[in-house]
């Protein structure tokens, strides 16, 4: 039951900061379809800011691999 | 780097201004300063003002911006048709073509109208014939007779036919032919045959219900249908035969005269933007004063040829950037061979100010280690390396696509060395097919050691970047905010060493001596970051944490390749398994392409720059054709 419960936990530190940053890119990224209708030649800074978000599901990436080898 | 700038004056009687400019544009070295930059003693600011035109420069500003606008005007009326090179020198036939642009702005202004009117009607006409040709099969059916009347229509949607009848059939007592016929062009054209003495009524109701009539225009009324229909036939053949006369008569003064017209326009042009930056140069009663940037390194070829070309009657001076005007520097960003195509990376983020430092060896060096790092497979790596230096020679004549792969290039042979260094050709083909094993670890088992690596390259990429921004508070001579980056840096090592000791990566012995330092420093850091400091320290780390994507997207590659591989063998057939593995490892590896580009990027941008580069310089734009 306890292993269960561990891996629940990195299973929704993972998931968890997967769906915020699929909501923050969705976001980011009707910004900037909108933007590039304007301005193309922010393309570049564009691409950059939709990889923002990405931190989060990295930093969920790192706490999960933290629960499943500490709490192992 | 940042190319060094001078401030240079340029001093010389006032009737050699415009020659000296000339001089100045034909170099394309300088950029004219428009403020007023230079310390000036106490009493003698009244004697220095900004240029006023003369009477004469004056009038042959007006004369020259009012033969533009002609020439542009002369232009809109002509069409765009390829045209000869003109030798004639545009200075001598100033005057000649300033006599001539009137009449034929004149004369092709009244043709181009002409033009537009014919075409307007034959596009209106086109619309009857395509009616009348619809309707020419229906009139064959009906017998000609006085006390009938025609009403046409254009039907919209072909469920309005049976509203139409409807509506008619309301008025008429069903006394009425409606036939429908589909035109050349797939719209339904409608007739209605009525009595004379009700037609009206059927006009009126069609216009109420919005369905208005085609009506032909009233030089028709008297014709019959047959002869409508072959007088438009015969309207639109001589409008067409008139629009092409008047094409040709164009086209035959567009080739004689648009070369003629440009080359004088482009020398317009070139004296007017001089006469215009007249307007940035300053005077005192007797001399003009030109103050401006330029590259150092070109000081000398610039002052030698000053010097020659007017006898020493200008001079030009190297003069002190004085600090507060140090924003107003212009910059140049200047690299050797290697680092100019990362330059085509730096574009995407604002220019950094004089003081601060130039991007481009950052990401030249950086870069590409990052992006190695990432996708770390020798065939992959040498898959794009073969296709860069094929790429490279195809588009040679496309500067940015080069640019693009020389870093594609670079970053691929680092991709190689990394892909020795995991044991990785395709995933781990290399290894069943000749037995190829990591130097240092292999990724896919090899999580932790991975993550650890990760956060070791942020961490040591971050000290580089807090250290940077210290030595750019020591550029800027600021005191106060080099402590605090020094402070700022020192504190982050120690946190890294706390954390690192907790985990017992160094020895845990170090745990408490490392706390007092941080507790000791702590006040330090408040003291000259304010309370904003240890929050800026956290965002350190979690920029040292996002890091850790180096791990993350090369182990999704990794494990992708894998998949292809296992997923090839499972096919059972050598053919099927070559094509299947093929198609995924081209997936994976266009991934390859723009994850790890994106990624290094990212990094580079949003965390080491964030730590000490300053933008928001002024782009050097200097006079030249």
């Amino acid at each position: 039951m306890e292993k269960v419960l561990v891996s629940f936990a990195a299973a929704l530190a993972i998931g968890l900061t997967a769906l915020a940053t699929a909501w923050a890119q969705s976001r980011i990224g009707a910004a900037g379809a909108g933007t590039l209708a304007e301005k193309p030649e922010l393309s570049g800074a564009i691409v950059i800011l939709i990889a923002i978000p990405e931190t989060m599901v990295i930093l969920g990436f790192v706490i999960a691999t933290m629960i499943l080898l500490m709490l192992k | 780097m940042i190319a060094r700038i001078s401030n240079v004056e340029i001093v010389g009687p006032k009737g050699l201004l415009r020659d000296v400019l000339t001089c100045l544009w034909d170099m394309g070295l300088f950029q004219i300063e428009p403020e007023l930059i230079r310390h000036v003693e106490k009493g003698d600011e009244e004697y220095i003002r900004p240029f006023l035109l003369d009477k004469k420069m004056l009038s042959e500003r007006l004369f020259l911006e009012d033969l533009l606008l002609k020439i542009n005007t002369l232009f809109s009326y002509l069409p765009k048709v390829s045209v000869r090179m003109s030798y004639i020198e545009p200075l001598s036939i100033l005057d000649t073509i300033a006599g001539t642009i009137d009449g034929h702005a004149s004369r092709y202004r009244e043709l181009y109208e002409k033009k537009e009117a014919l075409e307007k009607e034959r596009s209106e006409l086109n619309r009857y014939r395509i009616f009348l040709d619809a309707l020419a099969s229906l009139l064959g059916q009906i017998e000609k007779m006085p006390e009938l009347d025609f009403v046409g229509l254009t039907i919209k949607e072909p469920d309005m036919v049976g509203r139409i009848r409807q509506l008619i059939s309301q008025i008429t007592d069903w006394k009425f032919e409606f036939l429908t016929e589909t035109a050349e062009d797939g719209t339904l054209v409608g007739l209605i045959i009525i009595q004379k003495s009700i037609s009206g009524k059927v006009k009126q109701c069609l216009s109420q219900n919005q369905l208005p009539e085609l009506t032909l225009p009233p030089a028709f009324s008297e014709l019959s249908f047959p002869e409508k229909n072959t007088h438009v036939k015969m309207r639109i053949s001589f409008i067409s035969g008139e629009i092409e006369n008047i094409t040709g008569e164009m086209t035959r003064f567009a080739q004689r005269w648009v070369p003629i017209y440009l080359n004088v326009k482009e020398c317009v042009e070139e004296r007017l933007s001089l006469l215009r930056i007249t307007a940035e140069v300053f005077e005192t009663r007797m001399c003009f004063f030109i103050n401006g940037w330029m590259p150092s390194d070109k000081f000398e070829q610039v002052m030698k040829k000053i010097r020659d070309t007017f006898q020493g009657k200008v001079t030009i001076t190297e003069k002190e950037i004085l600090e507060e005007y140090l924003d107003r520097v212009p910059v140049v960003l200047k690299n050797p061979r290697y680092f100019k195509p990362f330059e085509l990376l730096v574009k995407y983020l604002p220019l950094p100010r004089y003081t601060s430092f130039d991007p481009t060896p950052f990401i030249g060096i950086f870069f590409p280690i990052l992006f190695g790092m990432i996708l770390g497979d020798a065939g992959y790596g040498m898959v794009l390396v073969s296709l860069s230096v094929v790429m490279k020679k195809l588009v040679r004549k496309k500067k940015e696509l080069v640019d693009a792969f020389s870093i594609l290039l670079i970053s691929s042979v680092y991709a190689v060395f990394f892909g020795i260094l995991f044991g990785e050709f395709f995933g781990d083909l290399g290894h069943m097919l000749f037995g190829l094993k990591p130097v240092c670890m292999e990724r896919r088992g090899a999580v932790v050691p991975m993550i650890l690596f990760s956060l070791s390259i942020g961490a040591a990429h971050m000290i580089l970047g807090l250290s940077m921004g210290f030595i750019a508070a020591i550029r800027k001579g600021s005191k106060k905010e080099a402590f605090y980056k020094l402070s700022g840096t020192v504190m982050f090592i120690f946190i890294i060493i706390l954390i690192a000791s907790l985990f017992e990566l160094v020895p845990r012995l170090l745990t408490r001596p490392v706390l007092i330092a941080i507790l000791i420093l702590t006040p330090f850091l408040i003291l000259t970051g304010g309370f904003l400091a240890p929050l800026e320290l956290l965002k350190s780390i979690g920029n040292m944490i996002s890091y850790v994507r180096i791990m993350a997207i090369g182990l999704t590659s990794v494990l992708l390749a894998f998949t292809a591989n296992r997923i090839a063998g499972m096919t059972g057939d050598i053919l099927t398994g070559v094509l299947v593995a093929g198609l995924l490892h081209l997936l994976n590896l266009v991934l390859g392409v723009f994850s790890p580009a994106i990624h290094s990027l990212r990094l580079h941008y949003v965390e080491f720059f964030s730590k000490f580069l300053e933008y928001g310089g002024r782009k050097f734009e200097p006079l030249r054709k």
